[in-house]
This record gives C-alpha cells, sequence and structure tokens, in this order.
C-alpha cells in the first residue's frame, strides 16, 4: 500500500525525500481510479524515489498550495522542491522516464 | 424493467449485436442515439453487398428496423451510468428508465473528447478540464463554462452549481433529455448558444472567446462532449480499461466481468464499418450463449 500523505504529513515526506512522487487524486474520479494501480506498481519498483498519495478532497490547502486544479495531478519534487507537475492520467512507462531524468 | 441483454450504443456494432441477441431469442434492449455514431455522418462505400455510396444514418436507421423486428426493443437515448449488482448489471438512462440485465454489450464507440480550439491544450490542469466530477471541487466560489450539447454536458452543468456561483452552459443544441436540461437551468446554469472560438489566460484560464466576439470571464471550463465514456461506464461495472481508453476482450468478445461484451470501434482499430458489424454479431451471439447458460 501507499502511503497516504495530509496536511501534517506531506512537507516532512517531500523534505525527508531526495525525490518523491505524490499522486493526488480523490475518490469519485474516475481517471484517479485508473491512476492508483499505476502508482502501486511503480511504488513496488521504485528503488531511487519515494511515493506517496495525497487525497485532494480532504488536503486542500496543499491542492490550493500548489495550483491543483485537476486530478489526477503527479506532483515531483526533488530536495523538497517541486520540480514537475504533470496533468492526468499517464502511462507507467512516461511516469518512469520522467522520475529517471530529474 | 428487466431484461436478458442491454445494448449501450446504436452504432453498426450495436445494431448488429442486437440484431443477432434478438434472434436468439434472448430478450433485448439496445440503448443509444444512432445520430451520434461516427458512422452516421459517413459515406459508405467499401461496406460488402452495399453499393455506395450510402448515408450512413440511413444503414443505422434500416438497421434499428432490423433490430426491433427480431423483437429487440430500441430506446433512443444516452446511458447515464452502468454498475454491477451481483452478477445482474443495472442500466440507467438520461430519462430515468432502469433496466436490469443478465448481460451488457458495451458498443459505444470512440467518444471525441478534445474540442480542438486554441487555448485548450496550453491551459489543460491550469482551468481547462475534462473531466467535472473529478475537479468540482476547486471551482468553489468561482466562475466555469461547461462545453457540449449532450447528456455530459448537462449533467456537469448541473453539478458544477453546486460549486461555483456562476456556471454558463456552452450549447447552441442541446441533445440532453429535456429533464436534464430543465434540471440545470432551474439550477441557474445560463445558457450561451454562441460556440466557443478561443480560449484566452494568463497562466491559468481568464476568459472564453465567443464566435459573436464576445467574452465571457470564467475561472475553469469543463469540456464534456458526448455521452459518458465507455472508460467510465466499463469502470462502474469493475472493469479497468486500457490506457487508450479502448476495452480488452477474448476472441468471444468477452471481457475479464462475465456478461460484459463489448465491440466496435471501443474495442480498438481499424474504426470501419465491416469491422464493427463483424465483431457485433460476435459479441450479441457470445451474449446471449451466456445469458442461456445462466438461465
Amino acid at each position: 500500500m501507499v502511503a497516504e500523505l495530509n496536511e501534517s504529513t506531506f512537507d516532512s515526506f517531500i523534505d525527508g525525500n531526495k525525490k518523491a512522487l505524490i499522486d493526488c487524486w480523490a475518490p469519485w474520479c474516475g481517471p484517479c481510479r485508473r491512476m492508483g494501480p499505476i502508482i502501486e506498481e511503480i511504488a513496488a519498483e521504485a528503488k531511487d524515489f519515494a511515493v506517496a498519495k495525497l487525497n485532494t478532497d480532504d488536503n486542500q490547502s496543499i491542492a490550493v498550495r500548489f495550483k491543483i486544479n485537476a486530478i489526477p495531478t503527479l506532483l515531483v519534487f526533488k530536495d523538497g522542491v517541486l520540480v514537475q507537475t504533470l496533468v492526468g492520467l499517464r502511462p507507467k512507462d512516461d511516469i518512469l522516464r520522467i522520475m529517471s531524468g530529474i | 424493467m428487466e431484461t436478458d441483454i442491454v445494448v449501450i450504443g446504436a452504432g453498426p456494432s450495436g445494431i448488429q449485436a442486437a440484431i443477432y441477441a434478438a434472434r436468439r431469442k434472448v430478450s433485448t434492449v439496445i440503448v443509444g442515439k444512432p445520430s451520434n455514431s461516427a458512422a452516421a455522418d459517413a459515406h459508405i462505400e467499401n461496406y460488402f453487398g452495399v453499393v455506395g455510396p450510402v448515408k450512413g444514418i440511413d444503414l443505422l436507421g434500416n438497421g434499428i428496423k432490423q433490430a426491433t423486428a427480431f423483437g429487440a426493443e430500441f430506446v433512443e437515448e444516452n446511458v447515464i451510468s452502468a454498475e454491477r449488482d451481483g452478477k445482474l448489471f443495472i442500466v440507467k438512462t438520461e430519462t430515468g428508465k432502469e433496466y436490469t440485465a443478465k448481460s451488457v454489450i458495451v458498443a459505444t464507440g470512440i467518444s471525441r473528447v478534445k474540442l480542438g480550439i486554441p487555448g485548450e491544450k496550453e491551459f489543460i490542469g491550469k482551468g481547462v478540464s475534462y473531466c467535472s466530477v473529478c475537479d468540482c471541487n476547486f471551482y468553489k466560489g468561482k466562475t466555469v463554462a461547461v462545453i457540449g450539447d449532450e447528456t455530459e454536458a448537462a449533467m456537469s452543468a448541473d453539478l458544477m452549481t453546486k460549486y461555483a456561483t456562476q456556471v454558463y452552459w456552452m450549447t447552441k443544441d442541446p441533445k440532453a433529455a429535456k429533464a436534464l436540461v430543465d434540471r440545470a437551468l432551474l439550477a441557474g446554469v445560463v445558457m450561451r448558444d454562441s460556440p466557443p472560438k478561443e480560449i484566452k489566460g494568463d497562466g491559468k484560464v481568464g476568459a472564453l472567446v465567443l464566435e459573436d466576439g464576445s467574452e465571457i470571464a470564467v475561472d475553469g471550463i469543463f469540456i464534456e462532449l458526448g455521452a459518458k465514456s465507455a472508460a467510465d461506464l466499463v469502470m462502474d461495472m469493475d472493469l479497468m480499461p486500457e490506457m487508450d481508453d479502448t476495452i480488452k476482450v477474448d476472441a468471444k468478445y468477452a471481457t475479464k466481468v462475465p456478461g460484459l461484451f463489448a465491440c466496435g470501434d471501443v474495442v480498438g482499430k481499424p474504426w470501419q464499418v465491416a469491422r464493427a458489424v463483424g465483431q457485433g454479431c460476435m459479441a450479441g451471439l457470445s451474449a446471449a450463449d451466456y445469458v442461456k447458460g445462466a438461465k
């Protein structure tokens, strides 16, 4: 299971990992439900980056902070800094390529 | 209402599936609008035995006559939801008709998603959305425009009134059921009939420019063309679509979900009437066999 972040755990997670991939989602979002298993697979295989999920409905301040207004959105952090925002459903290979490129 | 099979989609594949299923003497309901089929506007001249070009809409009309003559019930409406209930499927239409079926054949075709106007691509995730159910929450207290003529647009416009303070619905020719249109209007949606021409903004969506030259200041634009997509429909029936929104089927056009079949453009390319019809035949027979086995 991929860890679920919230407003109190988010910052320590992105600061505590050199590279982090955050899947921003909400339960009623169809494309998010499709992204879910892809993120689970990536998390199980990821060696040099951390993966977590963030429910944007329950954690709206983070959605506002990172200007998220469509989900699924993947936030990619390096050294605690946002380096990529990927909007919409993405294939696994695309995500892995982006993660290896940062 | 109870039935053996519901076919979702009234294009060549769905109609052919309904013809074969009905001739196997299983009760069959076909739900969909032939005018929304990709074949409707086509001039067909490469289909066996038909010396063309013939109008797609004429072939579809003939097909519906055949299907109903063989006993299928034709419901010219969009499906707004389909879900599983144990071994059965519950399919609901835009006017509130509800069918409980042993089997469902998804023959929705491929729906157009993108509008193709300047600014659309640039502002994806910056105010342009293709899923109001997903993104409604980000537009509390904002002004939004919903674009589309069909059921998804009507339902999205209605939904957005619960979040946004002002909702415009851009439609020249609303084709959704009157009850859905009326519900949206009653909720305060403002309809505009000039087609959208361009999306403008500075880093994020700021305005929608219309063909008549006017501009509407908006924070969000929801592009909701057509009916509920096959990908969304099958997910609610416990099937995960492929990444390209197609549905994976076996040689009998069965999906991994027992009783759920798919045929036509929605299972992949090439998007040809002849292929769609052949697949519809197979899916109709397979679904009929499934239903008879399940009896």
